[in-house]
C-alpha cells in the first residue's frame, strides 16, 4: 500500500481530502504548515507527496527544493495559481507534475497512480547513451565511474529518449509516455524537465550531445 | 512636376508655421507700403525735375528772343545777304547762350506769308524737324507767348526725353518767323534713373531688416507657443513628466504656468486611475485565487455527494444533482475571469510556435462533435488540403476555435454551422459561420463585450460564461490577428478570425471573407 503525505493548510480541504482519497487504497498522512512538511516527510517516509504551493510558515517550493536534496520522491504541486511563473517556479525546483485547483478527485488520483507506476517492460536491461549507462533493473544510473541520482520521473524520461535512439519524441509524445496524460496538458512541464535532466547529465548545459532539441518537434537522445 | 511638389511642400510650411506665415504677411505688406512710397517718390521727384528744367528752358528761350532780336538790328527788311547773314548767326548764336550744355536751334519762316522770304531756313547740325509738329507749329504762330512740348529725339541709338519750346519771332520787314529750341533732358533723366535705382536698392535692404527684425520678433513671441505645443506632444506620447520652462511675468509665462498646472493635475489623475485600475485587476486576480480553494473542497465535496446519490430520497439525490452541474459552472467563471484578469494585468505570455492550422481545427471538431450530435447540428468543414502553417499560441487557437464552434452550435436552431480554413502569402484565416437566430448590427457590436448576451430575456440554459468572446478578441489580438463578426437577425452570423502568418507580419489581409451566405 502507497504512502501519500499530503501537504495543505486549508483544513476543510484537507478532510475532504481525506473522505475523497479513502476509498482509493492509499494511506494517508497530513501536514498542514509549510514548517510541519519537512519532520511530516522524514517521520513518514511517504512514496509520494502532494503539495501545495501557497503555505503559511515555508512555501511548497522552498520544500520541494529542500526534499529534493536528499530525495527522489515524487511530488505533485497542487496549486491555486494558474499563473505560469509559479508553475514554472515549482517545477524547476523539482516538482514532478501540478494539479491546478479545482481538480476533480479521479484527475488526482490518476496523476497519483501515473506517478507511482513502475516503468513498464523495458526490452534491455541496460541501455547505453553516450557515456552514460542506465540500468532499468536497479535504477542505477553511471556516468563512466561517476552514479548519477536522477528522480524517478527524469529515470523514465531518459529511458524512454534513450531506448529508441535518435528517434524524435514530440512533447504530446513524451507527456503522454513519461506523463501518462491522455489528455491536453502543458506542454513546459517537458522543457524544464529537459532542462533538469540535462543539467544531470550533461558535460555541458548549454551544448547538449545527450538529449537534444529538434527545433519545432521536440526532443532526441543523442547519437551513441 | 518638381515645381508643383516643390510649391506643394512651401504650401504646407506656409500653412503649417505660424512664424513663416507671419513672417510673409509682415514682408509682403511692408514691401507693397515700400513700392507705393517709392513710387510716389520717383513720380515727385521725376515732376521737379521736369519742371525745373522746363522753367529753365522757358527763361534761356526768353532770353534768347532778345539775342535773335540783337541780330536782326539794322538789317534790312528784305532779301539781302545781310540778312541772310543774320539768319545763318542765328543758330551759333543761340547754340551758344546761357548754360545748357546741349540744346538744339531751329528757326523756321512762317508759311503762307504774303512777302515771304527766299531764304534759308537755319537750324543746329542733327536736330529732327520731324520734332516740330504742324500742331505745335500751329500753337506756337496763334500764341504771343513761349509754348513748351515734351518729345523723344534720339541720341546715338538712345531715345532720351526732351523739351521743345516755341515762340513767334517777327524779323524786321515783318516776315513771320518762328525760333525753336530743344533742350534734352539727358541729366535730368540720369538723375531720375539714379534716383530710382537708390530707392529700389533702398527698398530691397529695408525689406531685408525687416524681414529679419520680424523673424526675430516672431521666433521670440512664437517660441513659447512651440515649446508648448512640443510638450503637449510629448504628455501625449506618454511623458508626463514634461514640463515647461516658467520665465518672466509675461503672457508666455502665464501660458507656461497654466500649461503646468494642466499637466500635474492630468498626470496626478492619470497615476491614480492607473493605481485604481492595478487595484482593481490585483482585486479580481486576488479573488479568484482565493476562491479557488474552498471552490476546491466544495468541488469534492459534491463530487462524492454526486458519487453516492443513488443513496438519497429523491429530492436530496435532485438537489445533489444540481449542485454538482452549478459547481462545474462556478469552475469554468472563475477560470476565466482569471484569464481576462491576466489580460487586464497584461500579464499574459505567449507562446508561439508553427503549428498546422487544420491540425488544430480538426482536433478542434472532433471534439466538439458529440455536443453537435445532441444539438443535432450537421458541422461543414471545408478545410484546404495539405498544410497550414502559422505561428501561433495553440492552446490559444483551440479555445477560441472551441469557442465559436459551441457559440454557433448553441444558437444555430440545428441548422448546419460552416467551419472554412484558408490562407494566403502573409495570413490564415478561420471562420464560423451559423444560419441560425443571428444578430442586429447593434448586437454584433456588443457580442466582444464581457458578459454580454444577446438576448437579456434569454434563459441562460447554455453554459458560457460571458467572457468567452471577451477572452477569445484578446486572444486573437495578441497574435496580432483580428476576430471579427457580421451578423443579421434570422440570417445567422458569421465570425472570422484572421492571424498574420509570422508575428512580424503587420500588413496582411483575410484570406476569408466576412459575409453570410443567404443561400
Amino acid at each position: 500500500m502507497y504512502k501519500l503525505l499530503i501537504v495543505e493548510d486549508d483544513d476543510a480541504l484537507r478532510e475532504q481530502l481525506e473522505i475523497g482519497l479513502a476509498s482509493s487504497g492509499f494511506e494517508l498522512c497530513f501536514a498542514a504548515t509549510g514548517l510541519e512538511a519537512i519532520p511530516a516527510f522524514e517521520k513518514h517516509k511517504p512514496d509520494l507527496i502532494l503539495l501545495d504551493l501557497m503555505l503559511p510558515g515555508k512555501n511548497g517550493i522552498e520544500i520541494c527544493t529542500e526534499i529534493r536534496k536528499t530525495s527522489g520522491v515524487p511530488i505533485i504541486m497542487l496549486t491555486a495559481r494558474t499563473d505560469d511563473s509559479d508553475m514554472i517556479r515549482g517545477l524547476e525546483a523539482g516538482a514532478d507534475d501540478y494539479v491546478t485547483k479545482p481538480y476533480k478527485i479521479e484527475i488526482l488520483v490518476s496523476r497519483i497512480k501515473a506517478r507511482l507506476r513502475p516503468i513498464k517492460d523495458v526490452q534491455q536491461t541496460i541501455i547505453k547513451i553516450g557515456p552514460v549507462e542506465l540500468d532499468t533493473l536497479s535504477h542505477e544510473v553511471r556516468k563512466g565511474d561517476k552514479k548519477i541520482a536522477l528522480t524517478p520521473l527524469e529515470f523514465k524520461l531518459l529511458v524512454t529518449l534513450a531506448s529508441h535512439p535518435n528517434e524524435v519524441f514530440s512533447r504530446e509524445m513524451l507527456l503522454e509516455q513519461v506523463w501518462e496524460y491522455t489528455y491536453k496538458a502543458d506542454t513546459r512541464l517537458v522543457n524544464v524537465h529537459v532542462q533538469r535532466l540535462r543539467s544531470k547529465i550533461e558535460d555541458d548545459q548549454e551544448d547538449p550531445k545527450l538529449v537534444l532539441t529538434v527545433r519545432g518537434w521536440g526532443y532526441k537522445a543523442g547519437p551513441e | 512636376m518638381i515645381f508643383s511638389r516643390i510649391a506643394k511642400a512651401a504650401l504646407d510650411r506656409f500653412r503649417s508655421s505660424l512664424q513663416i506665415r507671419a513672417l510673409v504677411y509682415t514682408v509682403a505688406l511692408s514691401g507693397s507700403a515700400l513700392i507705393v512710397l517709392g513710387g510716389v517718390l520717383s513720380v515727385s521727384i521725376g515732376n521737379g525735375l521736369f519742371n525745373t528744367r522746363t522753367e529753365h528752358a522757358v527763361m534761356e528761350s526768353n532770353r534768347a528772343k532778345f539775342a535773335v532780336a540783337r541780330l536782326f538790328q539794322g538789317v534790312p527788311g528784305q532779301n539781302s545777304w545781310q540778312l541772310q547773314q543774320a539768319l545763318d548767326d542765328v543758330v551759333s548764336e543761340l547754340e551758344s547762350i546761357g548754360v545748357s550744355q546741349t540744346r538744339q536751334v531751329a528757326f523756321i519762316q512762317s508759311p503762307n506769308q504774303a512777302n515771304s522770304l527766299n531764304l534759308s531756313s537755319p537750324r543746329s547740325a542733327g536736330l529732327d524737324l520731324d520734332l516740330i509738329t504742324k500742331d505745335f507749329r500751329k500753337l506756337v504762330r496763334s500764341e504771343p507767348t513761349v509754348q513748351s512740348q515734351t518729345v523723344q529725339i534720339m541720341r546715338g541709338s538712345e531715345s532720351i526725353p526732351a523739351i521743345l519750346i516755341g515762340q513767334r519771332f517777327t524779323l524786321p520787314g515783318g516776315h513771320r518767323y518762328e525760333l525753336y529750341l530743344v533742350y534734352d533732358m539727358y541729366n535730368e533723366q540720369q538723375t531720375l534713373a539714379f534716383v530710382q535705382r537708390t530707392l529700389v536698392l533702398g527698398g530691397l535692404v529695408t525689406l531685408l531688416i525687416i524681414g529679419f527684425f520680424s523673424f526675430l520678433v516672431t521666433s521670440w513671441l512664437v517660441r513659447p507657443v512651440q515649446d508648448a505645443a512640443e510638450a503637449s506632444e510629448l504628455i501625449a506620447s506618454g511623458d508626463l513628466d514634461r514640463r515647461l520652462v516658467v520665465r518672466g511675468s509675461d503672457v508666455a509665462a502665464v501660458l507656461a504656468r497654466s500649461f503646468n498646472h494642466m499637466a500635474d493635475s492630468l498626470q496626478d489623475k492619470i497615476k491614480a486611475l492607473g493605481q485604481l485600475s492595478k487595484m482593481q485587476q490585483r482585486f479580481v486576480s486576488d479573488v479568484s485565487h482565493e476562491l479557488r480553494t474552498p471552490l476546491t473542497t466544495m468541488k469534492l465535496s459534491a463530487d462524492y455527494l454526486y458519487g453516492e446519490k443513488d443513496g438519497f430520497p429523491d429530492p436530496a439525490r435532485r438537489s445533489v444533482e444540481i449542485l454538482h452541474g452549478q459547481m462545474d459552472r462556478f469552475d469554468v467563471l472563475l477560470a476565466d475571469l482569471l484569464e481576462i484578469s491576466r489580460y487586464d494585468a497584461a500579464g499574459v505570455k505567449p507562446e508561439f510556435e508553427v503549428h498546422d492550422i487544420n491540425g488544430l481545427v480538426g482536433t478542434s471538431l472532433a471534439a466538439i462533435q458529440q455536443f453537435a450530435d445532441s444539438k443535432g447540428v450537421y458541422l461543414d468543414a471545408d478545410i484546404p488540403s495539405g498544410a497550414v502553417q502559422c505561428e501561433v499560441d495553440a492552446r490559444r487557437i483551440d479555445r477560441i476555435i472551441n469557442n465559436l464552434l459551441t457559440n454557433a452550435i448553441e444558437h444555430s436552431e440545428g441548422k448546419p454551422v460552416n467551419i472554412r480554413v484558408a490562407q494566403n502569402d502573409r495570413a490564415i484565416a478561420i471562420s464560423v459561420t451559423d444560419h441560425g437566430i443571428g444578430m442586429s448590427e447593434n448586437e454584433a457590436r456588443q457580442a466582444f463585450n464581457r458578459f454580454w448576451r444577446a438576448d437579456p430575456s434569454r434563459k441562460r440554459t447554455t453554459g458560457g460564461t460571458g467572457l468567452g468572446l471577451a477572452i477569445s478578441i484578446e486572444d486573437a489580438q495578441l497574435h496580432q490577428g483580428k476576430l471579427e463578426v457580421i451578423a443579421e437577425p434570422g440570417f445567422g452570423a458569421c465570425f472570422r478570425l484572421t492571424i498574420p502568418k509570422r508575428q512580424d507580419v503587420t500588413d496582411y489581409v483575410s484570406p476569408l471573407p466576412l459575409a453570410l451566405d443567404k443561400a
